[in-house]
């Protein structure tokens, strides 16, 4: 008995091993589900008949999205509002958590090719991924039939949503980094908050209150928890996180070395605080500055609305301190259609992606959120002037619009940022040598990018 | 003549033996051994979970973790992982075995105290990790509040690398403590009594008869938490996924975390692959020494 146990068990282990290793280079994994329409960048684009993406028999369909409690009843009346504009199209939003446990449920579903939602937001750092692995459909043919203002949105939003040529997403609740500041303290104390790097010096003695090497307040906080808060510092400074042959970074030159030094040196001063990558992390970086232990902080435009609701003093905003340029990169999120849905539901999904998309909805999110009004024909017009009679404290965008690029795009870029930011609080917090960890910190990108 | 049987009866009822198994076996071929295999097949490509297409690189993700970039990482979170399972095993071990002795009282009070120990074992661990982020919270957290008050200076338990391991096996201390005094008391029930009182009448004093009978006594159970909470505790996620996320800088990076970073996050489902077949392997050969040693220094009460 033991014996032909013994065989089964063996010859059930050998099955599976076979089974296990006969993918190929041609194709294993995840089936392509597709059951009609392109399936990302691997086929053709269908040709611009808008009868072809007419949605013709009802249908249910899922929106994933990454809106916290706060934000659910605007999501609730924006799907309600769609779903009462037209007869076939229902949509079930459903809130699946942070970006990146968006990403890994859309991802899992994708490799699996079941249980995939008809549209998904997408945080801007993951286009480039998806993009190149044609998890995304392309939404050109789409634009093309349907006549879609996509030229109304802003050249970085839209540069942000595409990938090789290909409209793979489009711009939803656009974000960018900027410094929020106590504008109560600021006209009190006579505080000038700094336009160019080479002012924060001042900026930051002015600010700061440190007594006995103990910080009372703190000149800015810096989240570490994301390298996105820090990096528009370096390339400002002409840094190249990412070089044109894109298999090295230029994050070990001298620009980069200077700046690091800086950095460390405002926080051995007292004077900035480099947040550490635990999960309440952010929380305690709100509730410093709401509490007025941090004169300003470095954060995602989007949570405007919340500072103002929170602090007891005028909350203002300022764009990055920048230097031989100012740029700053968008941030925020996409939405996507995923290429394995059936044609059917990626029709359903792109009426609901280009109603999530357009100019009355995008202005409903900025009024009642901190996301930025994403169409120019806002911008320019009367809305825009009375959007900004609402929060005139996002004047520095307004003015600045041009300047917000799109995120680097490189498929080892997620790699490269978890390893970036790691070095970066060890150089902030340890006692360490400064030029040897970025040696160690370049080498290991370098790896990354090569193998990417 | 009496007809033969077309089976032998032992075939027969192999046969059946097997029918009944059969379900089992399919189960793990589908959930256990055919996942195995595909990992194996994984770690021999550069899939990274987003293609539908893949090719194979041969040995290449292997030299990257045991001859390149990889192999720090791979050290770092062994280091972690190990120092976490030391860590939980301590706990369940040593402070499993300290409650059941202080709660090995049979009344009303005890048994109403050993179950407040207990509890925290069904609490899910989202929701505990939830509650210690507050506890441990550096600025608002009561852990801080009563070490300030005490004169003392603020620690940033999870954000600093000497503290943040710490942190998290506060967490599992707490689920995992209750849970080892449980299993050791019902062992400790077990013990006959013949043996305290021979001891006794010999004139052996309580430590020498908590040396000498106890502990032999109770060492197929030491053997049994032990390896369970080992495996378990190799495969902590939760509470550094929710309190540290593996940091500050890799300090909390362990084994299942750095598999969950590189597939999930980094989409390199090839270096993923061959950092878990590591990690099984290595899983493996402590638990099989574990069974090897345990058979000359467990005592079965037979």
């Amino acid at each position: 008995m033991k014996k032909m146990l013994a065989v089964v068990l063996t010859a059930a282990l050998g099955c599976g091993l076979l089974s296990g290793c006969s993918g190929g280079s041609t194709g294993g994994g995840a089936q392509q589900a597709a059951q009609g329409g392109s399936s990302g960048g691997d086929s053709a684009a269908p040709a611009a008949d808008p009868s072809a993406y007419e949605v013709t028999e009802p249908i249910t369909i899922q929106w994933w999205h990454a809106l916290e409690d706060q934000y659910s009843q605007t999501v609730s009346e924006i799907v309600e509002d769609f779903n009462n504009s037209q007869d076939l199209i229902t949509v079930e939003a459903t809130y699946i958590g942070s970006y990146s446990q968006t990403n890994e449920a859309l991802v899992a579903a994708n490799a699996a090719g079941t249980g995939l939602p008809a549209v998904t937001v997408a945080n801007t750092p993951y286009v480039a991924e998806y993009g190149a692995s044609g998890l995304t459909e392309d939404l050109t043919p789409y634009i093309q039939a349907t006549g879609f203002e996509i030229d109304d949105f802003g050249k970085g939003m839209v540069d942000a949503s595409s990938y090789g040529g290909k409209q793979v997403a489009l711009p939803f609740l656009i974000s960018t980094q900027i410094m929020y500041y106590n504008k109560d303290m600021a006209d009190t104390e006579g505080i000038t908050v700094p336009e160019k790097w080479e002012d924060m010096d001042s900026f930051l003695e002015a600010a700061s209150i440190v007594n006995n090497g103990t910080t009372e307040r703190f000149g800015t906080i810096i989240p570490g928890w994301d390298q996105w808060y820090f990096e528009t510092f370096y390339l400002n400074q002409g840094v190249n996180i990412i070089n044109e042959d894109n298999v090295s970074t230029d994050l070990g030159c001298d620009a980069a070395v200077g700046l690091v030094k800086k950095f460390r040196e405002w926080v051995d001063k007292g004077y900035v605080n480099w947040t550490t990558m635990d999960s309440d992390a952010s929380s305690n970086m709100r509730q410093a500055f709401i509490d007025k232990k941090a004169f300003s902080v470095v954060h995602t435009s989007s949570l405007y609305n919340t500072y103002v609701e929170k602090c007891d003093f005028e909350v203002g905003m300022a764009w990055l301190p920048g230097g031989d340029t100012k740029d700053q990169e968008i941030g925020g999120c996409v939405l996507l259609i995923p290429s394995k849905n059936d044609q059917a539901t990626k029709n359903a999904a792109w009426q609901f992606l280009s109603y999530l998309c357009s100019k009355e909805v995008n202005m409903k999110w900025a009024r009642e959120t901190g996301y930025i009004p994403t169409r120019n024909s806002v911008l320019q017009t009367e809305e825009g002037v009375e959007f900004l009679k609402e929060k005139p404290a996002f004047q520095c965008i307004f003015d600045n619009l041009d300047l917000i690029n799109p995120r680097i795009q490189h498929p080892g870029w997620n790699q490269l940022a978890t390893i970036w930011k790691n070095y970066m609080l060890e150089m902030m917090v340890e006692d360490v040598d400064i030029s040897t960890k970025l040696e160690d910190m370049v080498e290991e990108i370098n790896e990354v990018l090569e193998d990417a | 003549m009496e007809k033969k049987p077309f089976l032998k009866p032992r075939t027969v009822s192999a046969v059946k033996d097997f029918v009944c198994v059969l379900p089992a076996l399919v189960f793990l071929a589908i959930f256990t051994y055919y996942p195995i295999c595909k990992l194996i097949q994984i770690s021999f490509t550069d899939w990274n979970l987003l293609n539908d297409r893949w090719s194979y690189v041969g040995l290449k993700n292997w030299i990257w973790l045991f001859n390149g970039s990889g192999t720090k990482h791979l050290l770092n979170s062994l280091k972690v992982t190990i120092l976490y399972s030391i860590g939980e095993l301590t706990i369940t071990l040593v402070g499993g075995l300290i409650f059941a002795l202080i709660f090995n009282r049979m009344n009303a009070a005890f048994s109403f105290m050993r179950a407040v120990v207990f509890v925290p074992k069904y609490v899910a661990m989202s929701s505990a990790a939830v509650v210690f982020l507050w506890i441990l919270n550096t600025d608002n957290g009561i852990l801080n509040y009563f070490i300030t008050s005490l004169g003392l200076p603020a620690v940033d338990w999870l954000g600093n690398r000497n503290t943040a391991l710490l942190s998290v096996l506060l967490l599992t201390g707490w689920r995992a403590v209750g849970y080892g005094m449980m299993i050791y008391l019902s062992a400790m029930i077990g013990i006959s009594k013949d043996y305290y009182e021979a001891a006794a009448l010999d004139g052996a004093t309580a430590v020498q008869r908590f040396w000498k009978i106890t502990i032999p006594m109770l060492s197929p159970t030491t053997l049994f938490l032990f390896v369970t909470t080992f495996i378990s505790s190799m495969k902590v996620f939760q509470s550094v996924d929710i309190l540290t996320r593996g940091g500050p800088y890799r300090s909390t990076e362990v084994f299942v975390y750095k598999i969950y970073l590189y597939a999930m996050e980094d989409f390199r489902m090839d270096r993923a692959s061959v950092i878990a077949i590591a990690f099984f392997v290595l899983l493996l050969a402590i638990t099989a020494s574990t069974f090897k040693i345990s058979n000359s220094s467990v005592h079965y009460d037979s």
